[in-house]
C-alpha cells in the first residue's frame, strides 16, 4: 500500500463515504467531536452530473445525476471533507468529522483500528458476497462447431 | 477557516432582496438582515454581498489579497480572483483611502453595457445630515447623505464617467450592516 499522506487520505475518505451509514455511525460513537468544532459547511444535499465513457474510451456523455450530501467541519485545527452518496446529513457529517480526526496524529491510530478497519473489513464482505451472488448466476455458453 | 451563511439558500435570497432594494431605492442606507462571519480586512457587510452576489462565473479583485480572506473566499463561494481590476466584475476595496481611480475598472462596451464592474466599497461610515444631494431614477425628488472616508476625488471621478453612460460603474457602500447603492444612474447634484 502506498504510504503517502496525500494517497492515505483518499483512501479513507473513500471509504468513509462507501460506508453504510449505520455501521459509521456505530464505529464513531466513541469519538464525540472536540469542543472547538466548527461546521464551515453544513451539510447540504445536491445533484452531480456522473460523466462516463464506453468501455473507458470514446467522447464522454452524461451517464445521470446522482444524488449526493457534502459537508465540511473544522474539528482540532485540521479541516475535514465529505461527499457522500445518497440525501444523509448525518453520513456526511460523520464522515467529514472523522476526516478531521484522522488528520490529527494524537487520534489517528484509534480511529484506524476503531473505525476504518471494522468499515473495510465489512466493505470487501459485502463486495465478496455480491461477487459470490453474480459468480452463482454466471451462464456458460458454448458453441457447437458444425462440421462443414 | 470560518464558516459562512447558516442557511446558504434562504440567508442569500434575504440578502438578495435587499440588495435589489438598494439598487432601486439609490443613496438611501437598508440594513442587511444577515451578516456572516467574515475574515479580515472583509467587513461581513460586504462578505454577505460577495456571498450573495458571486459564483464560479463572476471574476472578483480584492484590493487587499490577504491569504485567509482569498481561501474563505474560494471555499464558500468558488469564485474565480483576477489579478487585474479591469478584468473583474466585482471588486471589493477593503480600504477606500487608498482605492484605484474608477477608470482603472471595466465599464462595458456599447454593444454590452451590462460587462462593467460593480465596486464594494468599505467606508468608515453614512450620514444624512450636510450630505450631498443625488437625483436620478428611482429617487423621487432628491437625496441626502454623506458618505465618510471616501479619497477626496472620488465625486469627481465619478462625474467624469457620468458622460459615458450607458456604460459606467455601479457602486455598492458598505458600512457596519448597512448598505447604499448607487448606480450609474445616479447624480450627484452640485450644491
Amino acid at each position: 500500500m502506498d504510504t503517502s499522506p496525500n494517497l492515505a487520505r483518499a483512501q479513507w475518505m473513500s471509504l468513509l463515504a462507501q460506508a453504510d451509514p449505520a455501521e459509521l455511525a456505530a464505529a464513531m460513537d466513541g469519538f464525540a467531536p472536540p469542543a472547538d468544532t466548527a461546521w464551515l459547511r453544513p451539510a447540504q444535499t445536491g445533484l452531480y452530473m456522473l460523466r462516463g465513457r464506453v468501455g473507458g474510451t470514446g467522447p464522454q456523455f452524461n451517464f445521470g445525476e446522482i444524488t449526493v450530501t457534502r459537508c465540511s467541519v473544522q474539528a482540532g485545527g485540521h479541516i475535514g471533507h465529505a461527499w457522500v452518496r445518497g440525501s444523509q446529513a448525518r453520513h456526511a457529517e460523520l464522515a467529514a468529522l472523522a476526516d478531521a480526526l484522522l488528520q490529527d496524529d494524537a487520534q489517528r491510530d484509534s480511529l484506524r483500528q476503531q473505525v476504518i478497519e471494522p468499515l473495510r473489513r465489512s466493505l470487501d464482505q459485502r463486495r465478496d458476497d455480491a461477487s459470490r451472488k453474480a459468480a452463482a448466476s454466471k451462464v456458460e455458453f458454448f458453441t457447437v462447431v458444425r462440421g462443414e | 477557516m470560518l464558516a459562512a451563511f447558516a442557511n446558504p439558500v434562504f440567508d442569500s435570497q434575504r440578502t438578495f432582496r435587499e440588495l435589489l432594494q438598494a439598487m432601486a431605492r439609490p443613496a438611501s442606507p437598508r440594513a442587511l438582515p444577515i451578516l456572516p462571519p467574515s475574515p479580515a480586512p472583509i467587513a461581513p457587510a460586504a462578505m454577505a454581498i460577495l456571498l450573495t452576489l458571486c459564483d464560479a462565473t463572476t471574476s472578483v479583485w480584492l484590493q487587499q489579497p490577504q491569504r485567509e480572506a482569498v481561501e474563505h473566499l474560494r471555499f464558500h463561494a468558488g469564485l474565480r480572483l483576477v489579478e487585474q481590476p479591469q478584468d473583474a466584475d466585482f471588486a471589493l476595496i477593503t480600504d477606500a483611502a487608498s482605492m484605484p481611480p474608477l477608470t482603472s475598472f471595466a465599464r462595458g462596451d456599447m454593444r454590452y453595457p451590462d460587462r462593467s464592474a460593480s465596486l464594494i466599497v468599505q467606508v468608515a461610515g453614512f450620514r444624512s445630515e450636510g450630505g450631498a444631494h443625488f437625483a436620478g431614477p428611482g429617487i423621487r425628488e432628491t437625496e441626502s447623505l454623506a458618505i465618510d472616508g471616501l479619497p477626496w476625488d472620488f465625486w469627481q471621478q465619478r462625474a467624469a464617467l457620468a458622460v459615458q453612460l450607458p456604460l459606467g460603474i455601479d457602486l455598492y457602500f458598505v458600512a457596519a450592516q448597512h448598505v447604499v447603492a448607487l448606480p450609474r444612474t445616479t447624480r450627484l447634484l452640485e450644491s
